[in-house]
């Protein structure tokens, strides 16, 4: 007789997914008939009469039978699921995270989406911070990407009507301004002016620190034919001609080297880091910065290679191009070779090794990140790789590169886009520090969770057993235990929280310490309730034959009290345990937006929300707390259902149809 | 009952010195010395000394101002007894709470019995009328849901409670704010009075009824969904008590059943929700006088804590452990007048 397998859990799992997913008729072919047993159903409830099923049985049933609360649990677990496991993924995320460019954007994913007109017809893109502009050869500039600029209520994305008549030649983004010149040499400029970035106002002239746009760039007398470059940096810009004349203007303060620029007629390239204006002059050897020994090591690979001298290192050779991000820069040789200069932060993709024969002809930078373009028509990235900008896709036949703040554009000789990479935006828009919120509301649960799970945790402990040891002795234990809960519970718990964050501010911290003892705060506030109920629950239960059986046949009474009640009262407990969590929630996201729970730079959905208390900032950054208290409501709402529902389908008095 | 409350006042009287006492300890770990800065402080004034003249100065300073604040001593059970009045100081006299010296505010510089009664006041204010307000809503309408369970209405409010109920109260005030001030821009977004006003009487009140309508909304909205909930289960609980089928068997009408039988039954639980919430008027609503600037006990603890007030700190808290023990009393005492079951001539 062949003997019947116990299946078991890996198996059951394995045949709920076949059925979940293929049906019925291949869970029986690979897995045989089920034995079932025939549950009779009356009014949603098993029939006693045909089948007696047990008490934990039966509230499974109810429970699955309120759709919403089942919906609530997938729910639930999903959430843990994502913020217990997401942030492992995010291999770039850290908590401290700013990006000052970045800063307070609204969720949007066109920081690289081209607009159509120009994808076919680009003459050149230039981007900085949110923004992009990019002209079409027929002179027309198109704007994508983010172009409101905080809350000034400025947007460079308003193109003023004379730009869009005028044909234009050349365009360049800086930090909160645009620039372009027409085809007949005139000057035009929008976005913000507060440091003269493109218009000469009485008070930019009148300003020592600011340096007004030059004259002949103002009157229009430019010749176009003969301009090389125009570039546009943090808050200043600079127009570059082919005899090496440099016009260059904006905020000294900003640029401390401007003004050793001022009138210089031998520059072959110009760009500017955030703080540094850096040229390349006609001898050709050095990065001219104004400054002595400023960008004078060199290596050709960013971790692979020791620093050398600039002269030693040029052994002859000559710079042909350089490029500027923020803070360091990249040199292209003439025999298509490229140098690095300057520090590196964290997180960079090396400089690739060329295969042989293969050289690059053009580098450009974006904010962090190099983008070379190779003689094959290939294309290369390196640098900084926060938004995965430098990690280059496979692109053949490309003749011209772009690349600004984040992104970079392969475009072929006709105009045409080819392929574009780096950053594409934000799902939830980002906070006032320039951090991706969608990967702070995920860290940010992970501590929010993590903090309610263990207060509860800690409250169940202690509570549980002062609530066992108090109903179960009896006697002055139970007077003296009820008394020292009714002392915890008379504490008011934000009054005291406060006081202890403010006097443990005195004492150097860790984060996750204070985590810790944010955990331990909540929970050992919060016992005093699970020790009620525990007790008046074993009252009962202690009442009851099985236990009055148990001491009869000489059980240990803290056996009894673990082994014989406890079971019996589990429910009553995980009930609880649910509701609590939540309320646990709740406090800490209170005690964090006040700035006494959580601190920053740990991010949980508490201090998340916190500069939404400024109503100007509530309205005008919308994102930064309507998506995190969204999540933290209904993943609050969830658990309270589930809770909800357990207790009513626990109480042997309430029925499901009324 | 004279019996049971003289215990229930000396228990009281217990919990009030042990917790004081916790709060004393803790307050002690702050690293704050007064008479140290004072001294210092007095001596940096003094001009024309020698560093050894200073030194001397200093000491004698510093000796006497430990003498004045009774810090004289590193025994903390000394330091407790003369914070509370029960140990005399170096020139033996009692100047303690119980002498009615709370300490003093260096953040207001005034004693802080002379800070405390006008927050008192504003909290207690709006905490009364959104109280009136909660109560005036909640009941009817947990009554109405608890008679008729699952109907359509019920559900739409067990839907709603359930949102408002999960919902931190915070998030409630930042809609609200944001909706009334930034998008209608009907109220002011905080404070009492309009900035720089001069308005007296009539005018006056009608400025300061304008600063706190949206507060006193927030501060109703941000609790009526738990306790409309608290008032739908009690009800409910009370409804399947046999007594109602019993009255309803009688015959008596529908509403007698309800508003008198039931609603009795119903209202054992509420009593502490509702002389609970009356006493939490009095310590403020922390997060709502935050956000909205309003001068009441809760932004005034923060603001304590914040600046390490600690003699402002240790008084509310003092205040606040007072009215935790007092409504418990109270609300026991009510249960006897409610319930008569509960006995409490024990």
């Amino acid at each position: 007789m062949e003997k019947k397998k116990k299946e078991n859990i890996f198996r059951k799992l394995l045949r709920w997914t076949v059925r979940g997913l293929m049906g019925q008729k291949y869970e029986e072919k690979w897995f045989g008939k089920r034995e079932r047993k025939e549950v009779v159903y009356k009014n949603g409830v098993p029939d006693d009469s045909e089948l007696i099923v047990s008490p934990g049985r039966q509230i499974f049933n109810r429970f699955m039978e309120r759709k919403f609360a089942v919906l609530s649990v997938v729910v639930v677990l999903i959430m843990f699921a994502v913020v217990f496991i997401m942030p492992h993924f995010m291999t770039k995320y850290y908590d401290a995270f700013t990006e000052t460019t970045q800063k307070d954007l609204p969720p949007t994913m066109s920081l690289m989406k081209v607009p159509k007109e120009l994808k076919n017809n680009i003459k050149m893109i230039d981007s900085y911070g949110s923004f992009s502009v990019g002209l079409s050869n027929d002179g027309k500039v198109y704007i994508w990407g983010i172009g409101k600029l905080g809350a000034t209520g400025l947007n460079v994305m308003d193109i003023p009507e004379e730009v869009k008549n005028a044909k234009i030649a050349y365009v360049a983004a800086g930090q909160d301004h645009v620039i372009a010149i027409g085809e007949d040499g005139k000057f035009y400029g929008w976005g913000s002016n507060r440091f003269g970035q493109f218009e000469a106002t009485e008070a930019v002239l009148a300003n020592p620190n600011l340096e007004p746009v030059p004259e002949i760039v103002r009157n229009g007398e430019l010749d176009v034919s003969h301009i090389k470059k125009v570039a546009a940096g943090f808050q200043a810009s600079a127009i570059l001609m082919d005899d090496g004349t440099l016009y260059i203007w904006g905020n000294k303060q900003a640029y401390a080297n401007l003004d050793s620029f001022i009138g210089r007629t031998n520059i072959l390239d110009i760009d500017f880091t955030l703080n540094n204006v850096v040229g390349l002059d006609s001898r050709q050897s050095s990065v001219v910065t104004g400054k002595k020994g400023l960008y004078d090591m060199v290596r050709t690979k960013i971790y692979g290679s020791k620093a050398v001298k600039m002269k030693e290192f040029l052994n002859g050779r000559k710079i042909l191009e350089i490029r500027a991000t923020t803070i360091n820069v990249c040199l292209l040789l003439d025999d298509g070779t490229v140098a690095l200069t300057g520090d590196f932060q964290y997180d960079n993709v090396e400089v690739p090794d060329l295969a042989a024969g293969e050289y690059f002809v053009d580098i450009e930078a974006g904010a962090y990140h190099y983008s070379g373009l190779t003689n094959l028509g290939h294309v290369y990235s390196f640098g900084g790789d926060h938004y995965y900008q430098a990690e280059a896709p496979v692109v053949n036949g490309a003749k011209k590169l772009y690349a600004g703040a984040f992104q970079s554009y392969a475009v072929d000789g006709e105009g045409k886009l080819l392929n574009n990479w780096g950053l594409k935006g934000y799902l939830f828009g980002t906070d006032d520090r320039g951090a991706n919120i969608a990967e702070r509301v995920v860290a940010g649960g992970r501590i929010t969770m993590t903090v309610g799970a263990i207060a509860v945790i800690i409250e169940i402990i202690i509570g549980v057993s002062i609530g066992l040891m108090a109903g179960f002795l009896g006697g002055w234990v139970d007077i003296f235990l009820m008394r020292v809960a009714e002392v915890f519970s008379s504490i008011p718990l934000y009054p005291f929280m406060l006081i202890l964050s403010s006097l443990l501010a005195q004492v150097s911290m860790t984060t996750d310490q204070r985590l810790y003892m944010i955990m331990v705060i909540l929970g050992v506030l919060g016992w005093p309730g699970f020790a009620y109920i525990t007790r008046a629950q074993v009252l009962v239960a202690r009442e009851s034959e099985y236990v009055t059986a148990a001491q009869a046949m000489g059980v240990k009474e803290t056996r009894i009290a673990f082994k014989h009640i406890l079971p019996n009262i589990i429910s009553v407990i995980l009930v609880n345990m649910t509701l609590s969590f939540a309320a646990s929630m709740q406090t800490e996201t209170s005690l964090s937006f006040l700035g006494f729970g959580v601190n920053y730079p740990q991010p949980s959905w508490g201090n998340m929300l916190s500069r939404a208390s400024n109503a100007t900032a509530a309205i005008n950054f919308w994102w930064q707390w309507v998506f995190t208290s969204a999540i933290l409501i209904f993943t609050t709402i969830c658990i309270n259902t589930i809770g909800d529902t357990l207790r009513d389908v626990m109480d042997p008095k309430s029925t499901n149809d009324k | 009952m004279g019996r049971y409350i003289a215990k229930r006042l000396l228990y009281m009287i217990f919990v009030f010195f042990l917790l004081t006492f916790i709060l004393f300890m803790l307050y002690q770990l702050m690293p704050a010395n007064r008479a140290y800065t004072d001294a210092h402080n007095e001596v940096q004034t003094m001009k024309n000394l020698s560093e050894e003249e200073r030194a001397t100065k200093f000491e004698e300073l510093y000796l006497r101002y430990k003498r004045l604040y009774g810090t004289d001593t590193d025994n903390k059970l000394v330091l407790y007894l003369r914070w509370l009045g029960l140990y005399p100081y170096y020139n033996g006299e009692f100047n303690g709470i119980f002498e009615g010296n709370f300490g003093f505010s260096y953040d207001y510089n005034l004693p802080v019995v002379k800070v405390v009664p006008s927050h008192m006041r504003n909290s207690f204010l709006i905490g009364v009328i959104t109280e009136i307000a909660v109560l005036g809503v909640t009941i009817p309408l947990g009554i109405k849901c608890a008679v008729k369970k699952n109907s359509r209405f019920d559900r739409f409010t067990q839907f709603f409670t359930l949102i408002g109920f999960s919902t931190p109260s915070f998030i409630i005030y930042i809609v609200f704010i944001v909706f009334f001030c930034s998008i209608l821009h009907l109220f002011p977004v905080s404070g009492m009075k309009t900035p720089g006003s001069t308005y007296t009487g009539w005018r006056n009140a009608v400025d300061v009824l304008w600063h706190v309508t949206l507060p006193t909304i927030c501060l109703t909205f941000g609790s009526l969904a738990s306790i409309t909930r608290i008032c739908r289960a009690s009800m409910i609980d009370a409804l399947s008590l046999d007594c109602i089928r019993t009255a309803r068997a009688k015959g008596l009408t529908e509403k007698t059943v309800i508003y008198s039988h039931a609603w009795r039954n119903a209202l054992v639980p509420m009593v502490s929700i509702i002389i609970g919430g009356f006493f939490g008027t009095i310590s403020g609503a922390m997060i709502l006088e935050t956000m909205f600037g309003f001068k009441g006990m809760g932004l005034l603890f923060l603001n304590a804590t914040r600046t390490a007030d600690y003699d402002m700190i240790m008084f509310l808290e003092v205040i606040y452990t007072f009215l935790g023990l007092f409504s418990n009393l109270v609300i026991d005492l009510t249960y006897g007048i409610v319930d008569p079951r509960v006995r409490i001539s024990k």
